[in-house]
C-alpha cells in the first residue's frame, strides 16, 4: 500500500534562497504526522507543494503514490486543508462561506455531518449569518477546521489547527482528531508549533530545520531514547554513584544526585538497589525539551 | 464549480460594476440632454467651427457639429474610454488580488482546475463591462426616443450597437491585458495600476498621434486607434474589422493568461 503522503528529494528554492533542500518523508495511511520546526523552515513550503500551489524546483511529493504535479486534481479531491493563515471574503457570512467552498467540492458535501461539526464546534445559527470581518479570531478558525473536515477528506493537511482557540475549543478539535484515528480511513498532516498537543496527537513526528529533514520518528521511540531527567534523594548523605550510574550523574552533592538516563528506567532504578533512597523525582518526558534542543541545533539529528 | 466561482466574484464587484453603470448612463443623459439643447439653439455649426480639426480626429470625428455627434461622445469622452477600460482592468486583475490575500489558497486546495480561475475571471471582466455600456446603450435610446423621436428614427439603433461593440472591444483588449499580468504577478494594483497607466499613455499617444504626425505610425499599437465612433454612426464604415482586430489581441492576451496562471506559484 502506497505511503499517504510521500516526498523525495524535495527542493525548492525562491530566488537564492533555500526554502527545501532534498525533503525526503513519509507517512503511512491512517496515520497522525506532526510536522514540526520553527518559523521560516519550510513546514508551510511542503504544505503548499503538496496542494500543487507551489511548483518544485527538483523532486516528488506523492499522495497515495499519485504526483502533486501530473495528478494534482486527483490529488486534490482527497485533501482538506486549512492554512495557518485563514483567507477570508470579509464580506460574507460564514454559512455562505462554507456553502460556497462546498460547491467547489467534487462531491456534495455531507450536511448532518456538517450540522454535526457546528455542534462539536459551537457554532451557531446566528454565527453562521454573521459576516466573518465581524467574528473573533478563534471563531474564524472554527469556520477554517470545518471547511477542512466538512468535506471527509482522506487526507487532512493542518497548519496551526489550533491556533486561537479556547481551551474547550481545542479539546473539541483533540476528539475530532481521536475519532478520525479510531475510523482509521483518515491520514492527518499536522503542522503545529503547539508541542504538547502534537505529543498527545501524534503518532510520529518530522522536525524539519532550514529546509532539511532534521528527524523523523514516533513518539513512543523518541519517549523511550530522550533522556530523562531523574532527581534522586537520599536518606543521610549521598553516596557515590555505582559505576552504573556515573556517567549519568550530571550533578551532585551531599543529599542528591541528579541524572540524565536513556532508555528505559529500570536499569537506572536497579542501579539504586541497596542505596538508602528516600525519594526519586522523575521529570515527564516533554517532546517541547527535545524539539527546542532540535531547533536550536543542539541534539542529534538523523531518521 | 464555474457558476460558484464565477457569482462570488461578480457579488464582490457588484457595486463597483452598477455605480459605473449609473455613472456612465448618467453621462449619457446629461449628454444628450445638452445636445438635444445644443440642436434646439442651433448652435452646432458654430460650435464645429471653435473646435481644431486634430482634436475631432483624436476622438474619432466626434465634434462635427450635430446631434448624432454630441450621441457619440457619449461613448467616446476620455472620461467614458478610460474609466470604463479601468473598470476592465481591475475586474480583470482580481487573480493577483486572490494571490495576495491567499484567498485562491482554499479554493485550489480544492479540486479546481487553475484554468477556471482564469475563465472566471476573464467572464467577469466582459459581464461587467457589457453590463455598463449595455446599460449607457439602453439609457441613451430611452433618453434620444424620449426627447427627440425625429433624430432616434435618424439614428438606428444597429449603428450606436457597433460603436458600443468597438468600445467593447477596446474594454476587452485592456481587461485581456490585465488578466495576463495577474497570472504572474502577485499584487493587484501593480497588474491594475500598470495597466491603468499604459491605457492612459496609449489614449494620449492616440491623442498626440492626431495631432503630430510623426507619432502616427507608433498609433497603430494603441487600441484607441481602431475606434472611430462618429464615422460609425453616420454610417461612413463599419468597424468590423476593427473589432475583429482587437478581439484577436484579446484572444492572444488570454491564452498567454492561462499560460502564466498554470505555470504559476500561487
Amino acid at each position: 500500500m502506497a505511503d499517504a503522503v510521500r516526498t523525495e528529494s524535495l527542493t525548492k528554492y525562491f530566488g537564492a534562497v533555500v526554502a527545501l533542500e532534498a525533503l525526503d518523508l513519509s507517512v503511512a495511511p491512517g496515520e497522525v504526522y506532526g510536522f514540526l520546526g520553527p518559523n521560516g523552515a519550510g513546514k508551510t513550503t511542503t504544505i503548499r507543494i503538496l496542494l500543487d500551489l507551489v511548483k518544485a524546483t527538483s523532486g516528488r511529493a506523492l499522495i497515495d503514490g499519485l504526483d502533486s504535479r501530473t495528478a494534482s486534481l486527483e490529488i486534490r479531491r482527497r485533501i482538506g486543508y486549512l492554512p495557518a493563515e485563514m483567507p477570508l471574503y470579509r464580506e460574507m457570512t460564514g454559512g455562505r462561506y462554507l456553502d460556497f467552498l462546498a460547491a467547489l467540492e467534487s462531491r456534495p458535501v455531507d450536511l448532518s455531518y456538517r450540522r454535526q461539526l457546528f455542534s462539536r464546534f459551537d457554532v451557531s445559527d446566528v454565527d453562521l449569518r454573521r459576516r466573518l470581518d465581524h467574528l473573533s479570531h478563534g471563531m474564524k478558525r472554527k469556520f477554517g477546521i470545518i471547511q477542512a473536515l466538512m468535506g471527509r477528506p482522506a487526507l487532512l493537511i493542518l497548519d496551526e489547527p489550533t491556533s486561537g482557540l479556547d481551551p474547550l475549543m481545542i479539546e473539541a478539535f483533540a476528539e475530532t482528531v481521536h475519532e478520525l484515528k479510531t475510523e482509521g480511513r483518515t491520514t492527518i498532516f499536522l503542522s503545529s508549533h503547539v508541542l504538547s498537543e502534537v505529543e498527545r496527537l501524534c503518532d510520529r513526528v518530522g522536525i524539519i530545520r532550514r529546509g532539511q529533514l532534521v528527524r523523523e520518528t514516533s513518539i513512543a521511540d523518541l519517549r523511550r531514547d530522550t533522556p530523562r531527567r531523574l532527581r534522586v534523594f537520599f536518606d543521610g548523605p549521598a553516596p557515590p554513584p555505582p559505576p552504573a550510574l556515573a556517567r549519568a550523574v550530571r550533578r551532585s552533592d551531599a543529599r542528591h544526585w541528579e541524572l540524565e538516563w536513556a532508555g528505559p528506567l529500570g536499569g537506572a532504578l536497579g542501579a539504586m538497589q541497596g542505596l538508602p533512597v528516600a525519594d526519586i523525582e522523575i521529570e515527564p518526558f516533554k517532546l517541547e525539551d527535545y524539539v527546542l534542543q532540535i531547533y536550536s541545533g543542539t541534539a542529534e539529528g538523523g531518521h | 464549480m464555474l457558476a460558484a466561482l464565477l457569482s462570488r466574484s461578480l457579488a464582490r464587484h457588484r457595486a463597483l460594476i452598477i455605480a459605473v453603470a449609473a455613472l456612465l448612463s448618467a453621462f449619457q443623459i446629461l449628454d444628450i440632454v445638452v445636445a438635444y439643447n445644443l440642436q434646439a439653439n442651433n448652435v452646432y455649426a458654430q460650435f464645429a467651427s471653435l473646435v481644431p480639426a486634430f482634436i475631432q480626429e483624436a476622438m474619432g470625428g466626434v465634434l462635427v457639429g450635430s446631434f448624432p455627434a454630441a450621441i457619440a461622445l457619449g461613448f467616446a469622452h476620455p472620461l467614458v474610454v478610460l474609466s470604463l477600460s479601468c473598470v476592465a482592468i481591475y475586474l480583470a486583475s482580481e487573480p493577483a488580488g486572490e494571490v495576495e490575500d491567499g484567498l485562491v489558497d482554499l479554493v485550489v486546495a480544492r479540486p479546481v482546475p487553475r484554468f477556471l480561475i482564469v475563465t472566471r475571471s476573464a467572464l467577469v471582466f466582459v459581464v461587467g463591462s457589457t453590463a455598463i455600456v449595455a446599460a449607457m446603450f439602453i439609457t441613451s435610446r430611452i433618453t434620444v426616443r424620449s426627447l427627440s423621436p425625429a433624430t432616434a428614427a435618424a439614428l438606428p439603433a444597429l449603428r450606436l450597437g457597433w460603436v458600443a461593440a468597438n468600445l467593447l472591444a477596446i474594454v476587452w483588449c485592456f481587461g485581456a491585458a490585465a488578466l495576463a499580468l495577474a497570472s504572474h504577478v502577485r499584487e493587484r494594483m501593480r497588474a491594475a495600476g500598470t495597466l491603468e497607466l499604459l491605457a492612459v499613455f496609449l489614449y494620449l499617444l492616440q491623442f498626440g498621434a492626431a495631432a503630430w504626425n510623426p507619432l502616427r505610425p507608433f498609433a497603430r499599437v494603441s487600441p484607441f486607434h481602431y475606434y472611430e465612433p462618429m464615422r460609425t454612426l453616420l454610417g461612413s464604415t463599419l468597424p468590423a474589422k476593427d473589432i475583429a482586430g482587437l478581439l484577436g489581441a484579446s484572444v492572444v492576451m488570454l491564452v498567454l493568461a492561462y499560460v502564466l496562471y498554470a505555470k504559476r506559484d500561487l
